[in-house]
């Protein structure tokens, strides 16, 4: 699979060159190229302030980056107008960390909702097509909820759902499995490798989970600091020997906080000894 | 940085800002015709519907009930003084006339911007931090006519409705202490409202309640819009929202009346 994908490196659903970006005067962005293949499921990783989310916002069009390019179905969207950014979304779907769906309609009119504003479809086809779609994630009894009525999970798959409303050739998932118990978050990963499967779509997936992502990911690449610091197949992605992988990989903090945790811990304990 | 570099920096800040408020408004404004019943999108039309319930309907109560003790306060304050004069009559004039020209535009955009401009900015500053907005933007959907425009429809629409019932309300308090003091009839009454009214005191108020309208909803859409990071910030920028817009509503009826004044529109007979 992975090696297959490895072959056809030429088509490039997503080609991202040299992106920098600084938010007053701090690099967060710096030099990051990177291609997700068309069919794979690319894994994003990266700690909190590694520069995931902007590069995210980037590659959706709603940041310019200081340099380099990203181009998507032949468009360098940093360079081109709002009009060629809009038609290069028609073939992008996006499920945003928080969800994002509207709490005043319920599940059914926000996956609708694409239909209706960015179609001609008529009323029977778009609830057609949203009943698949909430059928595909799982969905097919709550299309009549409103979002705040969901739980997490179910909130995550009706955003998926949305996301696929326009059949994408690129689905892009923020966060899929933050929050949600192991469980949940389980369900989602075989959610995400069935629409590879069945749908073919291309995925992006912005992660810090290190288990879901391991499940899920053709390829793994890695955000530390603004910088790409590794991109690879999984079974390479974790055989590698960056100390910044390898501290991600087995869960160590960082040395200089781990040690004044303990100061701390200790300091805390021993006063509160002299308090009782 | 020194102090000349100060004062230019916070000018050219302060500058920004108005230019990004100015833009904002004429943004919308470029989307105000898609919202229109029969020349823009019916789903958008419908929204706005939404919206004037939101802002407009579920505002009656408290802006009526303000308006009828404020009436009544007038018309107490007001007698206590002309009954001296043995011209208690007089209180019908100066209830329609602050009314029309004042209390009636002022007294409902407090309440508004007290109600929706809150609600509107919490709304939309909530949006922004659930990343809605970037949903919208990123599903092709423009969030300026999707969710702005409708509700500078509504505001626009419904404000001067409401300025127009919160003055009756007010005017009809004025009714209920005369006839509670002096057995006023209804028809002596109509009379002297007939002929203190002026077409030109309405006219003002209405241009007053679109200006206020204006000031609310621009307001609490940006304080909205301006929202960054977590939840907390939302509480901020709706207290932000209160708190500027009742501030401009009242600097903004300073200017208009002063300039009706100025030109010489406001002075009766």
């Amino acid at each position: 699979m992975t090696d297959s994908s490895a072959a056809k490196a030429g088509d490039a659903a997503i080609s991202i060159r040299g992106v920098s970006m600084s938010y007053s005067g701090r690099r967060v962005l710096d030099q990051v190229s990177l291609d997700v293949r068309r069919g794979e499921i690319l894994v994003l990783l990266g700690g909190s302030g590694s520069g995931k989310t902007t590069l995210l916002k980037h590659v959706l069009g709603l940041a310019k980056p200081e340099a380099g390019s990203i181009t998507i179905k032949g468009v360098d969207i940093t360079r081109c107008a709002q009009s060629e950014i809009r038609t290069v979304r028609r073939h992008i779907g996006v499920a945003f960390q928080a969800g994002a769906l509207f709490n005043s309609l319920s599940v059914e009119e926000n996956v609708a909702l694409p239909l209706r504003e960015l179609t001609r479809l008529a009323d029977s086809t778009i609830k057609l097509v949203v009943g698949l779609k909430l059928m595909a994630v799982g969905l097919s009894d709550a299309g009549s909820l409103h979002p705040p009525e969901l739980s997490g999970g179910m909130r995550k798959r009706a955003a998926v759902a949305r996301a696929l409303a326009l059949d994408p050739e690129l689905l892009i998932l923020d966060e899929p499995s933050a929050g949600l118990d192991p469980i949940v978050s389980a369900e989602l990963d075989e959610l995400i490798l069935f629409l590879k499967r069945s749908f073919g779509v291309t995925i992006l997936v912005v992660t810090h989970e290190l288990e879901s992502a391991f499940r899920i990911a053709d390829r793994v690449a890695m955000l530390y600091q603004g910088r790409l610091i590794a991109v690879d197949s999984k079974e390479q992605f974790s055989r590698n020997a960056h100390p910044r992988i390898r501290q991600f990989l087995d869960r160590q903090p960082d040395a200089i906080s781990g040690v004044a945790a303990e100061e701390f811990i200790t300091s805390f304990l021993r006063g509160s000894r002299h308090d009782y | 940085m020194t102090f000349l570099e100060q004062v230019g920096h916070a000018a050219v800040v302060h500058v920004e800002d108005a230019g990004a408020l100015a833009m904002q408004f004429w943004a919308v404004l470029r989307k105000l015709p898609r919202v229109l019943p029969v020349v823009g999108s019916r789903r958008r039309w419908r929204s706005a519907v939404q919206q004037m319930f939101a802002i407009g309907a579920s505002a009656l109560p408290m802006t009526g009930a303000m308006s009828l003790c404020t009436g009544f306060i007038l018309a107490l304050q007001g007698a206590s003084e002309l009954r001296r004069f043995g011209a208690l009559q007089f209180v019908i004039e100066l209830v329609v006339i602050a009314f029309t020209r004042e209390l009636g535009p002022l007294i409902t955009a407090l309440s508004v911007s007290g109600r929706s401009a809150s609600a509107i900015s919490a709304e939309i500053g909530t949006s922004v931090v659930t990343e809605e907005m970037d949903a919208l933007r990123v599903m092709g959907l423009d969030p300026v006519e999707f969710t702005l425009a409708p509700k500078y429809l509504a505001a626009l629409i419904t404000l001067p409705c409401l300025t127009v019932l919160s003055t009756l309300c007010g005017i009809f308090a004025g009714y209920l202490f005369l006839a509670l003091s002096i057995d006023m009839s209804l028809r002596i009454f109509f009379q002297a409202v007939a002929e203190a009214i002026h077409l030109r005191d309405v006219a003002f108020m209405l241009v007053k309640s679109v200006v206020f309208a204006t000031i609310i909803i621009h307001v609490g859409c940006l304080e909205g819009l301006r929202v960054r990071g977590g939840p907390e910030a939302v509480g901020h920028s709706t207290t932000a929202a209160v708190v500027k817009s009742t501030f401009l509503v009242i600097l903004a009826d300073l200017g208009t009346t002063a300039i009706f004044y100025l030109m010489g529109w406001s002075s009766t007979g």
